[in-house]
């Protein structure tokens, strides 16, 4: 049995010399230049060295923030999850025009808020005397007002609403594509419309869930803008120490390093995920 | 259509709170915009088309919404095509590894940006190249590509191949079959590749800071430097802005092309 | 068909080309004038820079001023090459320039053979604290909220008053050099010295519950938004809502102020030395000075300087008010700078 590859293969091409050239050759380099004791640039005499990662290893707060990176990321991915697909369902089932239209809009709308702008907008929301508390502590729902921000729960929520957009937009494909009729054969077949959507709709949509989740996870562990904003002191994820090192201590060499091991750990973490819910979603192919 | 209407109206209070969740902050933004007040306060006391004003007043704002949209323009067209490509050569290309290679090809996502833009000016620098448009246009294409890449795989994913088996039975040639059959399925995928890809560069910020000249900024660039030192309205207004042209962007894509489209086949 | 050129096409030729000419000449001209790269601030500062001070410093150099505004700055000039750096002179606050100095990365000393104007300065502006020369500096005291039933701070121990638990804020301190100044002030309050570390740990404990923000624009908002009534501020920060009527205002502790420096400072491998310096200069004239100054209520280097009489009473413009500025030792901070956030982040975090 020949599986040859196809000439269509050539396609890829474009797309290889474009991430070989700029984002390969790059990081590359960035990653050369964290094992390096100065930049080749500015100084003649450079020499290989290890501080760098050695430094990552002893000192557990990389280890912490990282893990932190991870499950933060773990955490919005499942809450976007959770709440994009619903909103994924109604805009691939809606079948009015302008309805449809609307809804698209109302989820795509908040994409091009701004990342900046739009953490200001959820500060405003979610501190303690923002909009949240005000009303809780006037309708005297709360005696205090609740510690939403400067923690991982004010972070968690901020990234959610970034990225849920994004997971419904990918659902939304794939769930559309999903003969109706299959349901209703189902349904006519004497099972509850909860039932049918487990055990129809559900699995149909494995494909559109794993390759959104992917996106989400892959999004959120490189976040910093926003946990940076909303965390205060109480979160520090591996991209936080990133851009401390680049934009405040200046340390490039170092923030190259823990650089290559978020990658590295997201590149493992990513091709594992896909293995397994890759042959999850081919299991349940249907003929 | 036999869903219980209890079932039906959780159905849709539920997304109707998912929706509020969604378009809150939205609220927030325009009242900061029409807010007479320097900062943020809810609710508002007032309504002041100040902010816009100054908005629209400012040469460098205006500049740099153009260079945006022109960055933006010129990203969607480069990442549809390399994106797109790739995505039909993972599909039908058996290369071996191909599911390995998809995962690689997110990996300019899972980068924190600002690394992304450091390395980019790093390498530019290297090379004696400076910092030339196109290195940003290439800047921001890398993360958008994978957007394209994932929306086209989607597509091709369930493509029933006996379309094309048939229209090959049929007597077309290979390359007629591609032009005429396979384009026209995968198009709504690549549009809304597209459309992310529009929305990724329009919005992108941390490569930017790196690869943009002097006086050729980009609206986030611009507004992220405007908030640090001044923290007013009209970052809001420049918000508002944005979302109202890029909206207008998708409805003309709409009219257009048909966006329902792009959610089925 | 004949290719005899008509008398009207060729009179149409020769204004085209006298015009193209008129258009040409002023331009080839232009791309002789040699270029300065420098770096500036947003808001306010930038647009009063590039819409009067930058044109004027262009026609009377007879140069091109390309200014890069897109912040961070340093990581750029670091990943350039040293002989081709991306900027000639580099506007950064105190420790960053202190930094750049330890890298090579601008020259350490500027005297009065580069820069006249430097005879005219204050002497903190080229004190052995700063690498390169201070063009304007704020004090960093405590901004509170006069509507909150608050005694005006009067010491910066206030700060750390119980009633205020919750309520006070301060800056991420790997990020931000007020933060940074404030930390090692606690040093000297609780204990030997700036130095003193320890002291100053013990003292950031004391202060949580505390909001944190990134940078100065926040801290303003936080204030005005009442979701902080006390807060570590410079006083540019509160005095530019000055005729606003906003309830908030400046407390100088008695202790002393922090300044937070605007420095310039210079890269080795510019090609344009002279201009670069020319440009520092041309910074420190009084009239450029009071302009600046007054535009964002920074306190100016050169004695020379005679504000407006509401900017003369607030601002640090005469000798008696300028010793009440404390400088630090970026040097010495910045060796230790990593230690310092890992061991404040742990404190902070809970």
């Amino acid at each position: 049995m020949t599986t040859r590859i196809s000439p269509v293969a050539w396609l890829a091409a474009p797309a290889g010399l474009f991430f070989v050239l700029f984002f390969l050759l790059p990081f590359g380099v960035m990653a050369l230049f964290s094992a390096l004791d100065g930049n080749p640039l500015q100084r003649p005499n450079v020499t290989f060295t290890g501080r760098n990662y050695a430094r990552i290893l002893d000192d557990s707060l990389y280890v912490e923030s990282l893990l932190s990176t991870l499950k933060i990321g773990a955490v919005t991915t499942l809450v976007a999850l959770l709440l994009g697909y619903p909103l994924a369902h109604w805009l691939a089932r809606m079948r009015s025009r302008a309805g449809h239209a609307l809804l698209l809009m109302a989820v795509i709308a908040p994409m091009l808020t701004g990342i900046v702008v739009r953490t200001f907008a959820w500060i405003t929301i979610l501190s303690d005397k923002g909009v949240v508390n005000a009303t809780l502590v006037g309708l005297g729902l709360a005696s205090a007002p609740l510690p939403l921000m400067y923690n991982e729960l004010g972070t968690v929520i901020a990234l959610v609403h970034i990225y849920v957009p994004f997971m419904v937009l990918t659902l939304a494909g794939v769930i559309g594509r999903i003969d109706e009729r299959l349901e209703e054969a189902a349904m006519s077949l004497g099972a509850s419309p909860i039932r049918a959507f487990l055990e129809v709709t559900l699995p149909l949509s494995l494909p559109g869930i794993l390759a959104g989740s992917l996106l989400v996870f892959a999004l959120a562990i490189s976040a910093y803008v926003t946990p940076y904003l909303m965390g205060g002191q109480q979160v520090l994820t591996l991209p936080m120490l990133i851009y401390q090192q680049v934009a405040a201590t200046f340390n490039l060499a170092f923030a190259g390093a823990l650089g290559v091991v978020l990658l590295v750990v997201s590149i493992v973490l990513v091709i594992a995920y896909n293995h397994v819910l890759g042959s999850m979603a081919r299991r349940e192919d249907l003929a | 259509m036999a869903r219980g209407t209890l079932g039906r109206r959780v159905y849709l209070a539920a997304n109707g709170a998912i929706l509020f969740f969604l378009l809150a902050p939205l609220a927030v933004v325009a009242v900061f915009a029409l807010n007479p007040t320097p900062f943020i306060q809810f609710p508002p006391v007032g309504v002041t088309t100040r902010w816009f004003q100054k908005f629209f007043a400012s040469p460098e704002f205006m500049n740099s919404l153009w260079l945006s949209l022109q960055v933006a323009g010129a990203v969607v067209v480069l990442a549809t095509f390399i994106g797109a490509a790739a995505a039909l050569a993972l599909a039908r290309g058996r290369l071996p590894g191909s599911r390995v290679l998809t995962a690689l090809f997110l990996a300019p996502l899972m980068l924190p940006a600002i690394l992304t833009g450091l390395a980019l000016f790093q390498v530019f620098q290297l090379l004696g190249l400076g910092r030339p448009t196109w290195a940003l246009v290439i800047g921001h294409t890398l993360v958008a590509v994978p957007y394209v890449m994932r929306t086209t795989l989607a597509v091709l994913s369930d493509f029933d191949r006996r379309i094309e088996e048939a229209a090959a039975i049929l007597g077309a040639s290979p390359g007629r079959i591609f032009f005429e059959v396979t384009l026209p399925i995968i198009r709504p995928g690549v549009i809304a590749g597209g459309i992310f890809a529009f929305i990724v560069s329009f919005d992108q910020f941390p490569i930017s800071l790196f690869l943009v000249t002097p006086n050729r900024e980009t609206l986030p660039v611009v507004l992220f430097n405007y908030m640090k030192f001044d923290l007013d309205g009209a970052i809001a207004a420049a918000s508002m802005v944005s979302i109202l042209l890029a909206l207008a962007v998708v409805v003309l894509i709409d009219r257009l092309v048909g966006l329902r489209a792009t959610m089925r086949i | 068909m004949s290719t005899r050129i008509s008398r009207r096409a060729a009179l149409g030729a020769l204004t085209a080309a006298t015009a193209l000419g008129a258009f040409g000449r002023p331009h080839v001209a232009r791309a002789q004038a040699p270029t300065l790269k420098i770096t500036t601030w947003g808001g306010k500062w930038g647009e009063v820079m590039k819409g009067e001070v930058l044109p004027a410093f262009e026609k009377e150099f007879k140069c091109k001023v390309e200014v890069d505004q897109a912040f961070p700055y340093l990581p750029k000039l670091q990943a350039s090459a040293k002989n081709t750096p991306i900027y000639d002179v580099l506007h950064a606050n105190s420790n960053e320039q202190w930094r750049a100095a330890v890298d090579g990365l601008v020259v350490e000393k500027i005297t009065q053979k580069e820069v006249p104007n430097i005879k005219d300065v204050y002497p903190y502006a080229v004190s052995d604290k700063i690498a390169g020369v201070t063009i304007f500096t704020s004090a960093i005291g405590l901004g509170y909220r006069t509507d909150k039933g608050l005694t005006p701070p009067k010491s910066w121990k206030d700060l750390a008053d119980p009633k205020l638990a919750g309520q006070r804020g301060g800056y991420q301190i790997p990020v931000n050099s007020l933060g940074q100044s404030h930390l090692m002030l606690l040093g000297q309050l609780y204990g030997k010295g700036m130095t003193d570390l320890d002291a100053a740990y013990k003292a950031l404990e004391q202060l949580k519950p505390i909001k944190l923000v990134d940078f100065t624009g926040q801290m303003e908002k936080m204030l005005l938004q009442a979701e902080v009534v006390m807060g570590v501020i410079h006083d540019s920060g509160v005095y530019r809502y000055d005729g606003q009527n906003q309830p908030i205002e400046f407390a100088a502790p008695a202790e002393g102020v922090l300044s937070l420096e605007q420095v310039l400072n210079v890269t080795p491998g510019s090609k344009v030395k002279e201009l670069a310096y020319g440009y520092i200069d041309y910074m420190l004239r009084p009239d450029v000075q009071k302009k600046l100054a007054e535009a964002v209520w920074y306190s100016p280097a050169n004695k020379d300087v005679k504000l407006d009489a509401k900017y003369d009473a607030k601002l640090y413009n005469t000798p008696e008010k300028v010793a009440q500025l404390i400088q630090v030792d970026w040097k010495w901070y910045n060796e230790r700078k990593d230690e310092v956030d890992a061991r404040v982040a742990r404190i902070l975090r809970g």
